[in-house]
């Protein structure tokens, strides 16, 4: 891992920075969704192999965690496309 | 380089011999945080499914900088954790603790950040009652900052121990549990950043 840090955290850094400049240029709708789910899945997922080094851990601890990273990415995009649906579900009436 | 550089990694392991990195009480606390922040992450989704023009036009008043400059620091303070645990692999005391208060130092400035972010919320109007989207807002974020607090408190417990010399190569699980309670939210906070900064 020591010697390749730097090399993930830049790469960490530089999504960070382009992820503001998609929050500045007000972007929206299906692209905007999609490489925010992108970019967290990718994201969260170099910081639990690389820095937290989960890759020989317990297959549960991966699971977890690789889940984690897996399923909110897919609630983004989920909430996205069919935010009518999620509403329809959780209106009491 | 010292003689104890060749050891092997401390383990803790469970039943088929499997690594469980740091120990396994710090998995339940992360384990509880995950599920705690699903079910938040839950009410933020449902809250922009019936309030989808406050969630479209909410990020607009909110201070990019300041997301940026919070996940920059996460990011790197926890760079310094993965140095520090790699330092004290190879039984470097000193260099560990170099680089563990390096990460508090910048594990500080996010409540420092998050401090001048709400003066800054303040005075344009965005308190806790300015609209929905600003009450998840509020919610998610403060409660995000809570349990950093609480890592930032098991940092300098760590840092501690480090400069008491209770670590070496071959017992460090307490810094590396530290260290994976500070990565695990850091996950929590790429993902809080684009629900309330970038996405529309």
């Amino acid at each position: 891992m020591t010697g390749k840090a730097e090399k993930y955290w830049l790469l960490l850094v530089g999504l960070t920075l382009a992820g503001a400049w998609l929050a500045e240029t007000g972007h929206a709708g299906w692209p905007l969704s999609l490489v925010v789910a992108g970019l967290i899945a990718f994201k969260g997922r170099m910081v639990i192999d690389h820095y937290m080094e989960i890759t020989g851990a317990h297959p549960r601890i991966r699971a977890v965690l690789h889940g984690f990273v897996t399923l909110v990415p897919l609630l983004v995009v989920f909430s996205h496309g069919w935010g009518g649906l999620i509403k329809r579900w959780t209106t009491i009436t | 380089m010292t003689e104890n550089a060749v050891l092997p990694a401390p383990t803790f392991t469970v039943e088929g011999g499997e690594h469980v990195p740091g120990n396994k009480g710090i998995w339940v606390g992360i384990f509880c945080v995950l599920v705690e922040f699903l079910l938040l992450f839950c009410v933020y989704f449902i809250a922009k499914a019936h309030h989808p023009e406050a969630f479209a036009s909410g990020p607009d008043k909110l201070a990019t900088v300041a997301g940026v400059a919070i996940t920059l620091l996460l990011l790197t303070s926890g760079y310094c954790m993965v140095k520090a645990v790699a330092a004290m692999h190879r039984n470097e005391r000193h260099t560990t603790l170099r680089w563990v208060l390096a990460a508090i130092v910048l594990g500080i400035g996010y409540p420092l950040v998050k401090y001048f972010e709400i003066r800054w919320n303040v005075a344009h109007g965005i308190d806790g009652e300015a609209g929905i989207f600003y009450t998840v807002y509020y919610y998610l974020t403060l409660n995000h900052l809570v349990h950093v607090s609480w890592g930032l408190l098991g940092l300098a417990w760590v840092a501690t121990r480090t400069a008491l010399g209770i670590y070496s190569a071959r017992d460090y699980s307490g810094l590396e549990a530290a260290a994976m309670y500070w990565h695990a939210t850091d996950v929590l906070w790429l993902v809080i950043f684009p629900f309330f900064y970038v996405l529309r």
